[in-house]
């Protein structure tokens, strides 16, 4: 596989900033970006198709008396293209209105180091290999139950690289790679259908685990054929980190981020040293966390990655902060400025959203649970009030928990509530903790959430 | 260019033994804003131009996109595409085949009377601080607002090695425009999208006064509703969350598909599954429609499909795979979102055909219940579980409109919900929106208003 060199990208970001201030910008920040990515798709029950992606790009972020245009190419080796982009981003700037409260791009500091973020053995995988991985995972499910029918997934290996530069003399940069793997499946008995359950590993090295993948979804699928209704009432929950990433992704990390709080859209404003979950929830952001899915050496913009303490024991201790944000506040970001690759300007987003486990094994968790219920998929998780943390979705499926035994699962069961209410009713952490996405989180018991049989 | 997407074509069929191949180029520009409260964020432009190459070998698919238009890097991204089907295909059991479809030439042409290329980013930054004048300015407890404005324009090509060769302009305009209200500790936050395939004469309808004013009086007065009961209840729905309904409780599962993969349709075809009521379609032709074009990304020409008529299951969405698999035609919903990735079935514009019904004779009816007027979001699983989140509501009182309430949502199993729906109301909307599997569609939803005897409402009080 050929890659774009370190000094080239670099190369090419340094020139781009230094053409943007000949041109006329005040300031200036290029950010050149590559993402390689080979996978096989899984269609009903087989690998039916493989894919192959090499996206380039290059984004411009220049601003001029203080109003900020950007403009980007997906053509980085034309020098024309380059230089067009460059130009976009300067007469987007001269159409745009300064911006009062903007106090320039970030100063140079000196990175952390990314641990555990790059696997060479990744970037060597061939089609033919992944075909393999696929084929494990699908033959874990196949065995596990005859009534199991995998329905999409797949295995994908990625590298991304980006250099970026800015009038600052800040120039960094960085590699990743991540292999994962997927599957969806559902459990068939005569004419009934489970919902699809979903099981999924990613890592930074090439060390994924597809047979658990396979088998674990597959386990799911069939657990979900047993069904019968529930009551509507306030009752224990467990939830595993599928329901976790999802609704802490649309209410209590918009919550955390400090351009929500300066903007009066977060109930977190003005709570900071408040308590505001239970004294089992402690919460760092951690953008260094070794073989994390969002760990990297400095954020979207150059400023270095680093470990924020955001709650410790229930206790509010600190937002998460782009450049601009921290600058409105007299701080030094945290480096949550996060890209979508050269597309966009960066914007505040978690890295590794990390809530640090407990010495409680999950047996002991389930045990704790006389009359409960356990979480992993969660349907409408993003129809939630971002500002106000209420939610209202829909378990897909729930399975009921008897004196610590999963004993069937029930459809259409939804759950409503705030989710800082919900954070304040912790009564314990679990130790299986996993990454997913940008959480890396155990499971959590939960008292007290309404729930609504149908 | 057709001539350099043909060689490659000819290429894969002649030196690697492809059956089928097809490339797609494009060659686009974008215009982006976010201004937060009256602060333009960043003023943004982009080029995207790339090239994508399906091809079928051996009955699998391979694919591989470059951003490039370089003669040599497309030559190694057709052996890319060619090694990577064999790889896929080395296990496969049942081979892909693809429904006949008539080859096309054409060249298709936007006529919008504004175009966004041809407006100055000057105008779209003013346009967007006049919504945002218009929300901040509605009531000072409005205390933020976001606007993200697109535009894309630019050109597709389509070639295959069938023989058909399609050149299409492309051209989007959409705004996001969200507001928070902040009282006595009450956080409510309000969204609408506006789309349209017309041109920025979108704008001359739905004016910034317009628009601000609806998400800032949604927001304002949220802030006095209260909280629903959860429960079973009667509800009347709006346009703007039926189309959600429609999408995503029946929409998903009438995709070619997600049917295929275990979903409750295939057995259903031609048989009654709704009340008589119900009559749905997914329409690809709909003038200036955020989901329309004239042909997909298989080079099928779009069509205004039935999907239920009156109450009976009529068909599905397709691409050419799954027509085949169904044995009928292919219905022009393969949609791929940009070069970097393959089409898959998409729907366009999907709505309810409307009936005879007022809406006060619908709301008359309900004792108690919720009348659900507009949405903040739906999702739908393939056993037929969908739930749509509700962003303003109203208690329905001994049939008439009560109080607001806030942050609910309904939920139920498609197929009990469809027989459920006894009356449909002679109105019509459609709105755009967004359709999120994997990539990014923009489609339209919408119908008219409607009443269901019993859905479940997920409301905390």
């Amino acid at each position: 596989v050929v890659v774009l060199e370190k000094d080239e990208m670099l190369r090419l970001a340094e020139n781009a900033v230094a053409i943007a201030l000949a041109k006329g910008a005040a300031e200036a920040e290029a950010f050149v970006y590559e993402g390689q990515a080979t996978s096989v798709g899984i269609e009903r029950g087989q690998i039916t198709k493989s894919n192959r992606i090499i996206d380039r790009g290059l984004g411009m972020r220049v601003s001029v008396n203080k109003a900020i245009g950007f403009a980007y190419t997906n053509i980085v080796d034309s020098q024309s293209a380059v230089k067009k982009a460059i130009l976009e981003a300067l007469s987007a700037a001269r159409a745009s209105k300064p911006d009062s409260a903007w106090s320039g791009l970030p100063e140079k500091r000196s990175f952390a180091v990314a641990e555990k973020t790059f696997d060479h053995k990744i970037l060597a995988l061939r089609p033919e290999d992944l075909v393999d991985v696929a084929s494990v995972m699908l033959d874990a499910a196949a065995h596990a139950d005859k009534r199991v029918f995998s329905i999409e997934g797949g295995t994908g290996a990625g590298y991304v690289s980006n250099a970026l530069a800015n009038s600052n003399g800040v120039a960094g940069f960085d590699k990743g790679t991540v292999i994962e793997c997927s599957l969806a499946a559902v459990a068939k008995e005569g004419s009934k259908v489970t919902p699809v359950c979903f099981e999924f590993n990613a890592e930074r090295s090439y060390n994924v685990d597809a047979e658990w993948v396979g088998a674990e979804a597959a386990r799911l699928a069939v657990s979900a054929l047993k069904t019968k209704r529930i009551e509507t009432k306030n009752t224990k929950l467990i939830l595993t980190q599928f329901a976790l990433q999802d609704l802490l992704y649309f209410t209590l990390i918009n919550a955390v981020k400090a351009d929500n709080v300066q903007r009066g859209q977060s109930a977190f404003k003005d709570k900071i040293g408040a308590q505001v979950a239970s004294e089992n929830v402690t919460i760092y952001d951690d953008g260094l966390f070794p073989g994390g899915l969002r760990t990297a050496a400095f954020d979207g913009e150059g400023t270095p990655r680093q470990k924020t303490l955001l709650m410790e024991k229930g206790v509010l201790h600190n937002f998460l902060y782009d450049n601009y944000a921290a600058n409105q506040e007299g701080r030094e970001s945290t480096g949550n400025a996060a890209r979508a690759g050269y597309l966009s300007t960066p914007n505040i987003e978690a890295t590794n959203f990390h809530i640090l486990p407990s010495g409680t094994t999950t047996e002991e968790l389930m045990s704790e649970v006389d009359d409960g219920l356990i979480i992993y998929y969660l349907q409408g998780a993003h129809s939630s009030n971002p500002v106000s943390g209420e939610f209202s979705v829909v378990a897909t499926p729930a399975w009921k928990i008897r004196k610590g035994e999963i004993v069937h699962c029930s459809r259409g069961v939804m759950l409503a509530g705030n989710i800082f209410e919900v954070l304040k009713n912790v009564s314990i952490v679990a130790d299986n903790e996993r990454k997913l996405g940008q959480l890396i989180s155990p499971w959590l018991l939960v008292e007290n959430v309404k729930v609504i049989g149908k | 260019l057709r001539d350099i997407l043909a060689k490659l074509n000819d290429m894969a069929v002649q030196k690697f033994g492809a059956k089928y191949t097809e490339t797609r180029a494009q060659s686009l520009s974008k215009t982006m804003l976010t201004l937060k409260e009256e602060r333009v964020e960043a003023a943004k432009q982009g080029i995207e131009d790339g090239v994508a190459l399906r091809v079928l070998v051996n009955g699998a698919w391979g694919f591989a996109s470059v951003g490039s238009l370089d003669p040599a890097i497309l030559a190694g991204a057709v052996s890319d595409a060619c090694k990577m089907a064999r790889a896929a295909g080395s296990r496969l059991k049942t081979p892909i085949k693809l429904a006949e479809t008539k080859t096309v030439e054409d060249r298709v042409h936007v006529k919008p009377k504004k175009s966004p290329s041809a407006i100055p980013m000057e105008d779209k930054i003013t346009t967007a601080l006049s919504i945002n004048k218009a929300i901040l300015g509605f009531d000072k407890l409005v205390k933020s607002c976001t606007i993200d404005y697109l535009d894309l324009t630019g050109t597709n090509y389509f070639v295959n090695s069938e023989g058909t060769c399609i050149e299409q302009d492309k051209l989007y305009v959409w705004s996001r425009i969200t507001a928070s209200a902040v009282s006595k500790g009450v956080f409510t936050f309000s969204r609408e999208e506006i789309g349209s395939t017309a041109g920025y004469e979108v704008f001359d309808k739905e004016t910034p006064e317009r628009i601000g004013d609806r998400v800032a009086k949604r927001a304002v007065e949220q802030l006095a509703a209260k909280p629903p009961k959860g429960g079973s209840f009667p509800v009347v729905l709006g346009p703007n969350v039926v189309g959600v309904f429609v999408h995503e409780a029946f929409g998903h599962l009438a995709e070619a598909d997600l049917a295929l993969s275990g979903g409750v349709l295939p057995n259903n075809l031609g048989k009654k599954i709704a009340s008589d009521v119900v009559t749905f379609f997914d329409d690809g032709t709909v003038n200036g429609a955020f989901g329309s074009f004239k042909y997909d990304d298989e080079g099928v020409p779009a069509q205004k499909t039935l999907l239920i008529n009156d109450g009976v299951v009529t068909g599905l969405m397709h691409n050419r795979e799954t027509a085949s698999k169904f044995n009928v035609a292919p219905t022009g919903n393969a949609r791929a979102e940009d070069f970097r990735v393959e089409p898959i079935i998409r729907m366009r514009n999907t709505f309810m055909a409307p009936r005879d019904y007022s809406f006060d004779e619908l709301v008359e009816g309900i004792r108690s219940g919720y009348y659900f007027k507009s949405f903040r979001g739906g999702q739908a699983n393939i056993d037929g579980t969908f739930q749509v989140g509700v962003q303003e509501a109203y208690e329905i009182v001994k049939g008439e409109l009560g109080e607001p309430v806030r942050n609910a949502s309904i939920s139920g199993n498609t197929l009990e919900t469809l027989l459920k729906v006894d009356a449909a109301g002679k109105d019509f909307e459609l709105w755009p929106g967004r359709c999120g599997k994997g990539q990014t569609a923009f489609i339209c939803d919408g119908g008219p208003h409607i009443r269901v005897k019993e859905v479940t409402v997920g409301g905390s009080a």
